[in-house]
């Protein structure tokens, strides 16, 4: 135990005082901020290219009453016949497209958009939308014969805000736990792409590290010392406690933000603004005991996946004599985990559904899945289930590698097929 | 005789062939022993059975008079024929987690490992990282620490492969000095002029057998007296037809010098050297023949190809 112990110390000091891993750790909080704010952040500036849109209105429905943007121009011609239109407004004009309406509105290609550079699905959605719009109140002022139309509209326009919450059986909105689905969606695909990094990360790490080792020679040394069992559990719990420590960084820094910047930071301010999104994620990233919980849980399941894949890349290292060679197997163990990052997208549609909760008690794509599922509300007892199967199938799969393992770092040579993998199992 | 180790019939398959094939050998307490064999005999799977990195199918490795345990590896110290270290450590921390692998205390380790460290002139190097190191250093480093516990048990997989002639000396007299601390040393080699120098009992291991043990100077005696050495003047042809199967050629032909050429035989056990000189008198210039002690190098090719 105590040299199990001397060589976690080692695999660990090794990694942790590298510039690397203090320069990631600091970057990546950041870096997950950014990926949050990232789609609001193009929306705002992505489209900051002013677009001019040349309106061929044949119908007489429609001009001047698209409304222009920053983004979008829109400039009536409608003298102009399309193809006069397609010819002066080319490429070379610097002008987007001639936006073409035919005196038939309704009919199919009624309706054209002729542009010189790509078109967005926005654009799109956009053009359609405000058409419909001006259609249909032209509609109901023709046919319905209603003069003040647009006063009446503004008249009865209502924004609804929906609350959703947690039933906990009283229908008290007091005593019920206020639930954010949006908040749920951001937190689940945060952690879960936080998992599916790590797990990756790091077990190729142990792959890598064990060929370097077997390639160096080291492990010959090694092995005078230690038993090959010793070896790989010091490495893979040596690489665990690598990414422990960057994860208890990570939850001290947001603990501490939880605590004590959002209270004083944001609150009064965000009240103000009557931001219902705004509102749920201070007051989710402000809860500090649900936060605590949330770290407890992906720690658990950070290392317990991360324990699971280790031993299986701790196997495969073993067996090759170089990161080129073990590729093949990288990618093989690699399939589950890309697997579970599928249905973790199909989890954010219905995180009750069949596929996510066998996902979620499956090992190999348990971790990402369930931590997915763990912010939308999932019984207590799923999670105890999950964790349960997940570090009962590393104890198995450990002692399953342990076996290719210590044959593994002996053999030099080519690349063994899996029926000597097969043999290396049965080896006394 | 106090055997330190003994080996017993031990026998190791791996799938589809056999490492080692009922194996026994007595290392003698205090010996300088050296473990020869061709390539791929089987030394190391030996050697690994020995360190018990690899358990025998079959059969038993006492170590001073008890079935080895793993806490015996504490005893043994074993330096592979492929070093390696951690080429991202400083050569201290290096140094410093072997020593404390093999059970010493923080303290106790950097004590004995400064004080080896200033023997063996890399005083400079403790704070260096490995992969600084030129290959000589880095096998002083590796040196240090498979001595460094003071093992009753030492094993050294081809040590001076790489050293220059200087630092295989510094090397040598360092191992003859654990020897006379105590120590009992196995060499695997097949460089059989170390084997000469310093050895004093072997085991040849030939296709996982062990095929010749004992003494060194008993075993050069035993093997002597049908080797001869001798000059002559004549064609390679001639010469060959002339000694037919009364005796064999060894290893190259020494070279013409001044028309006569040298060479090394060895005459079959039931033919006698006056019917060899015979027969070579009649086509050949026979210019001198003298008996010769076969070298290691003569006893190992002959071992291995049978005709010992």
């Amino acid at each position: 135990m105590k040299k199990t112990w001397l060589i976690i110390a080692r695999e660990f000091t090794e990694r942790a005082r590298k510039k690397s891993f203090i320069i990631t750790t600091l970057l990546m909080p950041l870096f997950m901020i950014g990926l949050m704010i990232a789609p609001s952040l193009m929306m705002l500036y992505g489209g900051s290219e002013l677009r001019q849109i040349i309106v061929v209105d044949k119908s007489g429905m429609i001009q001047g009453k698209l409304p222009s943007s920053d983004e979008v121009l829109f400039v009536d011609q409608p003298t102009l016949t399309k193809e006069e239109a397609c010819q002066t407004y080319n490429a070379e004009s610097g002008i987007f497209g001639i936006l073409y309406i035919s005196e038939e509105i309704e009919q199919r290609g009624g309706v054209q958009l002729i542009t010189n550079s790509p078109s967005s699905p926005m654009l799109e959605e956009l053009i359609t939308s405000e058409i419909e719009a001006i259609v249909e109140r032209e509609k109901l002022r023709s046919r319905y014969d209603i003069d003040n139309l647009d006063e009446m509209l503004a008249d009865v326009a209502t924004p609804i805000e929906l609350q959703t919450y947690e039933n906990n059986g009283t229908g008290n909105e007091e005593e019920m736990e206020s639930v954010s689905s949006g908040i749920n969606y951001a937190l689940g695909l945060i952690l879960g792409m936080l998992l599916y990094m790590i797990i990756i990360l790091y077990g190729q790490m142990v792959l890598t590290s064990v060929v370097e080792e077997k390639a160096s020679r080291v492990i010959d040394v090694m092995v005078t010392s230690c038993s090959p069992f010793q070896l790989m559990m010091g490495k893979i719990l040596g690489i665990a406690a690598v990414a422990l420590t960057q994860i208890a960084i990570w939850a001290i820094l947001i603990m501490a933000a939880s605590k004590f910047l959002i209270p004083t930071l944001f609150t009064a301010d965000v009240v103000a603004t009557n931001d219902v999104m705004l509102q749920a994620i201070v007051g989710t990233l402000g809860d500090t005991g649900y936060m605590a919980t949330l770290f407890v849980y992906l720690t658990l399941f950070i290392l317990g996946g991360f324990l699971l894949y280790a031993s299986l890349y701790a196997a495969a290292g073993s067996a090759v004599d170089s990161v080129q060679d073990g590729q093949q197997f990288n990618t093989i163990i690699m399939m589950p985990i890309i697997l579970a990052l599928i249905v973790m997208m199909s989890v954010f549609n219905d995180a009750n559904s069949p596929i996510a909760f066998w996902a979620s008690m499956i090992p190999f794509t348990s971790p990402v899945v369930m931590i997915a599922r763990i912010p939308f509300g999932i019984p207590t007892w799923e999670i105890i289930t999950s964790i349960v199967v997940l570090y009962a199938t590393f104890i198995f799969t450990t002692w399953l590698s342990a076996k290719i393992y210590r044959i593994g770092i002996f053999m030099h040579g080519k690349r063994p097929s899996w029926r000597e993998l097969g043999e290396w199992l049965r080896m006394k | 005789m106090d055997n330190i180790l003994s080996i017993q019939n031990v026998t190791k398959s791996y799938t589809g062939h056999k490492a080692l094939d009922n194996v026994s050998l007595e290392v003698p307490r205090g010996s300088v022993y050296g473990l020869l064999g061709p390539n791929g005999a089987g030394k190391t799977t030996l050697i690994r059975v020995i360190n018990r990195i690899t358990i025998a199918d079959s059969g038993s490795v006492i170590l001073d008079g008890h079935q080895i345990t793993s806490d015996d590896i504490f005893h043994i110290g074993y330096m592979p024929e492929e070093r390696g270290l951690y080429k991202k450590m400083r050569v201290g921390e290096q140094a410093m987690f072997f020593a404390r692998l093999k059970g010493l205390d923080a303290r106790e380790a950097e004590r004995r490992l400064r004080s080896w460290f200033e023997r063996l002139g890399i005083a400079d190097w403790w704070s260096r990282k490995v992969e600084d190191l030129s290959k000589g250093m880095a096998q002083k480093v590796q040196f240090i620490s498979t001595v460094v516990h003071e093992p009753k048990l030492l094993i050294f997989d081809e040590p001076f492969s790489g050293f220059d002639p200087i630092n295989a000396n510094v090397l040598k007299e360092e191992i003859l000095g654990l020897r006379d601390r105590g120590a009992t040393i196995i060499f695997s080699t097949h460089n059989m002029a170390s084997v000469e120098e310093i050895c004093d009992h072997i085991t040849l291991i030939n296709k996982s057998r062990n095929i010749l043990s004992g003494s060194v100077e008993q075993i050069r005696r035993e093997a002597g007296g049908n080797t001869f050495e001798l000059t002559y003047r004549s064609d390679y042809d001639t010469f060959t037809s002339a000694i037919g199967n009364l005796a064999e050629i060894i290893g190259e032909s020494r070279g013409v010098v001044g028309g006569y050429t040298a060479t090394k035989i060895h005459i079959a056990n039931d033919s006698d050297i006056r019917e060899v000189i015979r027969r070579i008198n009649e086509s050949c210039e026979l210019r001198s023949l003298s008996e010769m002690m076969p070298s290691m190098n003569d006893i190992f090719i002959r071992a291995v190809n049978g005709t010992l």
